[in-house]
């Protein structure tokens, strides 16, 4: 039997080993059965027909292939809808401009390191980050629909709001991580916070910033191909009356349109930054 | 494009101002510089006027002072905060289970969709791809549609739009991180004579298996402000009680629901930062 340095035998070492290895493998099974169990009592309280999932595939291909087609493209070129269509793509261009404005400002505030001040610049900036963010887009249609009345400007102030939670976040987060030695450099020069910002710190973000901004604009473009459910502007609102009506031609029909102009402006965005790279 | 002279457009680029004084820059680009932002600038004048002047019911809307009182409406009314609770811990269930689920379905179509791993070739490869772009292209509203009409009312519909909807995103991020992997690994397992499941298991998935961690705990935080809106199309949650109170004017009452969305997003972001720095 080989003995260890300090007395221990491989068999003592193997027996301890062993012993952590099946602890560890007890832990996870027991952590995996409560997951189980959580799973079912989710199904129970929330009483969950899983009986019907049998049948979801069939019943969801006789809509998809039967109900939905063949897809009413000519419904999504009539002119409201058409017109409802350039709506939705001038609402996300518009709030991404707007809302990028905004969210410069924002991120420079939300900003641990460059914020002008920290006890009233930095709090404003993060609170307006958090709560813009807390609240899903949709929500924020709806109030500002009851606020601002039905049509485009709702949607586009909810779509500026969109833009300064996602892109305002991000772009605090690259201003966080920049190298302080500029900053330093620059201050030492006896500038104020506002040129510190705009020699020291815009420099350095720059290209992480468009990279963002492009990114940005395509997810409020997605974003904004709903807003119209609930009044806000753009072709959600011909999608909510055609499913209402059951008219699901029609709806496939729109839902394409929306997949074509993700899709374009999916190719757009790549194109938009592999030229800025 | 032309978002990128947006950002020089509006001044907030300090570059442009060494631009004019530096010599070695042509003078004609300066020019086509100036005329691109002109061009930008009076391309958002004219939407912003068609959107704010045009398309708005000015009269309808009334003044700042008509709009704040309309935004008073929604005070809060405390009073009601405890009869959404229990909604408000069904929307954290599908937001969690949407996520779960859809992490099982976006694994084998990260397989799919990563250019090293895809097992039949250009095929399956651009399988993974349509199945990544329909996912993330269609809203999870419609999708709550689509499974409301197969399945009826309830979380259930939900659940299965919210996982449908998440694919997209994970098997996407997952893709790139296999396509970004070290080959070593894979090569040392292949030379074992291991068959392909056996290196996606032992080589691949170790290498992806951080970086989808991260991006499961970052899909359930956009998952739980995505689960509150689904019940405005029949997919369960606090959504449905948000429309009803806002149909019925009660909007002491939808302020109220917003808090307690604000409340579930902040305390889900709050378990999320924790579940990321204890696992990764």
């Amino acid at each position: 039997m080989a003995v260890g340095e300090h007395g221990i035998t491989v068999d003592d070492a193997r027996r301890d080993y062993r012993r952590f290895v099946n602890l560890g493998r007890l832990i996870k099974f027991i952590a995996l059965l409560l997951f189980c169990i959580f799973a079912v009592w989710t199904a129970w309280y929330m009483n969950m027909p899983l009986e019907r999932l049998s049948g979801m595939f069939g019943r969801i291909g006789t809509m998809v292939f039967n109900r939905m087609m063949p897809p009413d493209l000519d419904y999504a070129m009539t002119g409201n809808v058409f017109y409802s269509i350039l709506e939705t793509i001038e609402m996300s261009f518009l709030g991404t401009v707007y809302g990028v404005l905004l969210a410069v400002p924002v991120a420079w505030f939300g900003a641990w390191n460059v914020t002008p001040s920290r006890t009233i610049c930095y709090p404003l900036g993060r609170a307006a980050l958090v709560l813009s963010r807390a609240i899903p887009p949709i929500i924020w249609a709806m109030i500002l629909v009851v606020i601002l009345g039905f049509g485009p400007m709702a949607g586009t102030i909810t779509l500026v709001l969109l833009t300064l939670s996602f892109a305002g976040k991000l772009m605090s987060e690259q201003v966080e991580a920049i190298d302080m030695g500029p900053v330093e450099a620059i201050r030492a020069t006896g500038a104020g916070e506002i040129k510190t910002f705009v020699y020291a710190v815009l420099p350095q973000v720059k290209a992480a910033w468009i990279g963002i901004i492009i990114y940005n604009w395509d997810s409020s473009f997605r974003a904004s191909t709903i807003l119209g459910f609930v009044g806000a502007g753009g072709l959600g609102l011909y999608l909510r009356s055609t499913t209402q009506l059951l008219d699901y031609e029609r709806a496939m029909g729109i839902i394409l349109v929306v997949i074509a102009l993700v899709i374009a402006s999916e190719i757009l965005s790549h194109f938009a930054r592999r030229r800025i790279r | 494009m032309s978002g990128i002279e947006a950002a020089d457009a509006s001044g907030i680029n300090g570059a442009g101002l060494i631009g004019d004084a530096n010599p070695l820059r042509p003078r004609n680009t300066i020019l086509k510089r100036y005329c691109l932002i002109a061009g930008f600038a009076s391309v958002v004048l004219v939407l912003t006027a068609h959107v704010f002047v045009f398309q708005t019911d000015w009269a309808r809307t009334g003044g700042l002072g008509q709009m704040l009182k309309t935004a008073a409406w929604f005070l809060p009314n405390l009073g009601y905060f405890p009869s959404i609770l229990l909604a408000l811990f069904e929307t954290f269930l599908i937001a969690l289970f949407g996520t779960l689920i859809g992490m099982v379905i976006a694994i084998p179509v990260a397989v799919l969709a990563a250019r090293n791993v895809t097992p039949a070739g250009l095929a399956s490869y651009w399988a993974g791809r349509v199945t990544i772009v329909l996912s993330r292209s269609v809203h999870e509203l419609i999708f709550a549609l689509i499974f409301v009409s197969a399945l009826g009312l309830g979380p259930l519909p939900g659940m299965l739009a919210l996982a449908v909807r998440s694919v997209g995103f994970l098997a996407k991020t997952t893709a790139e991180a296999i396509e970004n992997i070290d080959i070593g690994p894979v090569e040392a397992i292949e030379a074992t004579g291991a068959r392909r499941i056996a290196v996606l298991l032992f080589a691949v998935m170790p290498q992806v298996f951080p970086i989808f961690v991260g991006n499961v705990i970052f899909q359930f935080d956009i998952n739980i402000r995505r689960a509150a809106i689904l019940g405005m199309v029949g997919g369960g949650g606090i959504g449905l009680i948000f429309a009803e109170q806002i149909m019925s004017l009660a909007y002491d009452r939808a302020g109220t629901v917003v808090l307690g969305v604000v409340a579930m997003v902040l305390l889900g972001e709050y378990i999320s930062i924790r579940i990321r720095s204890w696992l990764l």
